[in-house]
């Protein structure tokens, strides 16, 4: 190994001189390669540094520890592996499009000339799609005829945006660094491909399986990303909550993937509030809100911090359940608006006024609503249920519900004559 | 007979993981028997044992199970898979760095448009012979004068690979010619 080392190291200098030759236009920014004397390198590092690197050490390059305690006093913590620093120290710093290699040159050659052609592409499409807005109705061949060419026009628009960058290695590694700007179609189309791969199937079936699309909504096909956080801890899909923890209202990352801003009504119901009298279980609305504005980029929704006079028709009611009733399914339904029209909150407000018993599908057929998103996180009797009864007020709390026992069927002599036949 | 254990040996058999004997293994039954004979003295000595060798088994039939089953049954693919993988002439998994891997990725994604391209144009090109063979045929149907007599005789296809095949099919049919041409020197051995 340390052979190899030694044998390599001209080898390696002796390389390095010859990129800097051959590639004139770096911004080279290392620090440490003095052995290599290249004019232009010197001028940017007169420029650049002014103090010695003990005075002020980078924390992407330092590696002894000393100045790495040095460092941790100042309140900036190293950049990754000590190891990983060392070998930065002698790196040529150069931009990852810019490296080297024969094979990978050509082929950003390639990858650039499909982009050129993509763009090419988009603006032409942009311009056909305005040719025929320009046109009149008749001129096009009727209203349906327009209608349905302009939208598989937009629609191939958005799939070219997508194809042009697609390729691109920067685009993914941005991506997978989570530093992806959401306001940009390749960044939503990449998020909406990771998230359909695995946590959505979850989401479909966490809310099959416990019946909350028949129970609460008839159909219910997600397309928006939530998440849901009881005092800033991640619920997953399904999971039991404390209901110390869900006596806040929780807060909401609603992850939209398509451009644009939509106007959405948020409701929970729970679908298994037992009813002695019927033998069965009522609805319940736990929490409803109309007129929430969210966008690829305006992710965050806090439940308790929605505006009571525009938004909260029914404000945040901690889940309960009493004991030995079976557990609650608190489902969280995202209802697109239509048209990402606002409704009118008053209106609403005044017609709405008792949260037992208001489904979620009669809100549905009234205000012409259509789910989108779907969350859902059950609530059983613990220990701090009776507490948080006794908070709220609840009526039964000391109440225990036991099932019946079913009565015997009296004791009846077989009929032995019969069997022996 | 039932045997009893003086303490120390107890002690001793616990420090060494001796299992005592059988009628020691249950406490129950034992101390039963001693209070049921009034023998005070055995029966303080056998709790002592069996409280010393009720922290490795009680009434669990574990072993028994195992024995019965002779010890957990092998898999002999799993046992063949373990073998091949970490053999040492089974070569190392490809590992690349972060920046490696994305040069590899940007090489993959340029050679797949490229074959893509490829495949596009030579797609193209055919339908553009097809097309231009399609006009010849429709313009000798109508533009030659002869009330399309020339072409209804050209689609004639009787006999067609019936009394001669064409020489052509004899090799598989490629793109282009050769790229070495004629092999002159070729002779039958």
């Amino acid at each position: 190994m340390a052979h190899c080392e030694r044998a390599s190291k001209p080898l390696l200098q002796c390389l390095q001189k010859t990129y800097t030759k051959g590639l004139p236009g770096l911004q080279l920014q290392s620090t440490r390669a003095f052995q290599t004397t290249a004019l232009a390198r010197e001028e940017v590092q007169t420029e650049i540094k002014s103090q010695p690197f003990h005075k002020a050490p980078d924390p992407a390059l330092v590696s002894s520890p000393r100045l790495e305690r040095k460092l941790l006093r100042q309140g900036v913590s190293p950049i990754g592996s000590r190891r990983r620093r060392v070998a930065l120290q002698d790196s040529l710093n150069i931009p990852f499009e810019q490296l080297p290699y024969q094979c990978f040159q050509e082929a950003r050659k390639v990858l650039l000339a499909d982009r050129e052609e993509k763009l090419r592409d988009i603006t032409s499409m942009r311009e056909k799609i305005s040719r025929l807005e320009a046109l009149t109705t008749e001129q096009a061949g009727g209203e349906q005829v327009k209608k349905s060419k302009l939208r598989a026009m937009e629609l191939h628009l958005e799939h070219l945006k997508i194809q042009a960058d697609i390729n691109d290695p920067l685009v993914k590694k941005k991506f997978e660094d989570g530093q992806g700007d959401m306001s940009k179609p390749i960044y939503r189309y990449l998020a909406d491909r990771k998230w359909r791969e695995y946590r959505r199937k979850i989401l479909v079936q966490r809310i099959t399986q416990m019946k909350v699309v028949p129970d609460v909504v008839p159909h219910c096909d997600p397309i928006l990303d939530t998440k849901l956080y009881f005092a800033r801890r991640q619920i997953q899909p399904g999971e039991f909550v404390d209901s110390k923890a869900s006596f806040e209202a929780p807060k909401l990352d609603v992850q939209m993937f398509e451009g644009g801003e939509k106007l959405v009504t948020i409701a929970v119901v729970d679908p298994d509030v037992p009813n002695v009298e019927k033998d069965g279980f009522d609805f319940n609305m736990h929490y409803m809100a109309v007129n929430v504005p969210i966008s690829a980029i305006n992710t965050k929704v806090d439940l308790a911090q929605l505006s009571t006079e525009s938004q909260v028709i029914f404000p945040w009611a901690p889940p309960v359940a009493q004991k030995g009733s079976p557990y609650h399914r608190l489902s969280l339904i995202i209802f697109e608006q239509r048209d990402s029209q606002p409704l009118d909150f008053a209106a609403i407000k005044a017609q709405e006024t008792t949260r037992e018993n208001l489904l979620a599908r009669t809100l549905e057929t009234r205000y012409k609503l259509k789910p989108i998103g779907a969350f859902l996180f059950r609530t059983q009797w613990d220990d701090s249920m009776y507490e948080v009864m006794k908070t709220i007020g609840y009526p039964d709390a000391e109440i225990e519900l036991r099932r019946k026992r079913d009565e015997k069927l009296p004791y009846k002599r077989r009929n032995t004559a019969r069997m022996r036949g | 007979m039932r045997t009893t254990f003086s303490p120390i040996l107890a002690s001793l058999a616990n420090v060494f993981r001796i299992p005592l004997s059988q009628t020691v293994t249950r406490p129950a039954a034992t101390a039963a028997l001693g209070r049921f004979n009034g023998n005070s003295n055995s029966n303080s000595t056998t709790n002592a044992a069996a409280g010393s060798s009720s922290s490795t088994r009680q009434f669990s039939t574990t072993s028994a199970m195992l024995k019965r089953h002779r010890g957990p049954t092998i898999d002999r693919r799993i046992t063949m898979i373990r073998y091949f993988l970490h053999h040492p002439l089974t070569p190392r998994p490809l590992r690349f760095s972060r920046t490696r891997f994305l040069r590899h990725w940007t090489i993959h994604r340029a050679w797949h448009l490229y074959r893509a391209q490829q495949r596009r144009a030579h797609q193209v090109e055919l339908e553009r012979q097809w097309h231009a063979m399609r006009a010849a045929c429709e313009e000798l149907r109508t533009g030659a004068g002869d009330g399309g007599k020339l072409f209804r005789k050209s689609m004639i296809k009787t006999g067609v690979f019936r009394d001669l095949f064409p020489i052509e099919y004899a090799r598989l049919q490629t793109e282009g010619p050769p790229a070495e041409g004629w092999n002159h020197e070729w002779r039958r051995r």
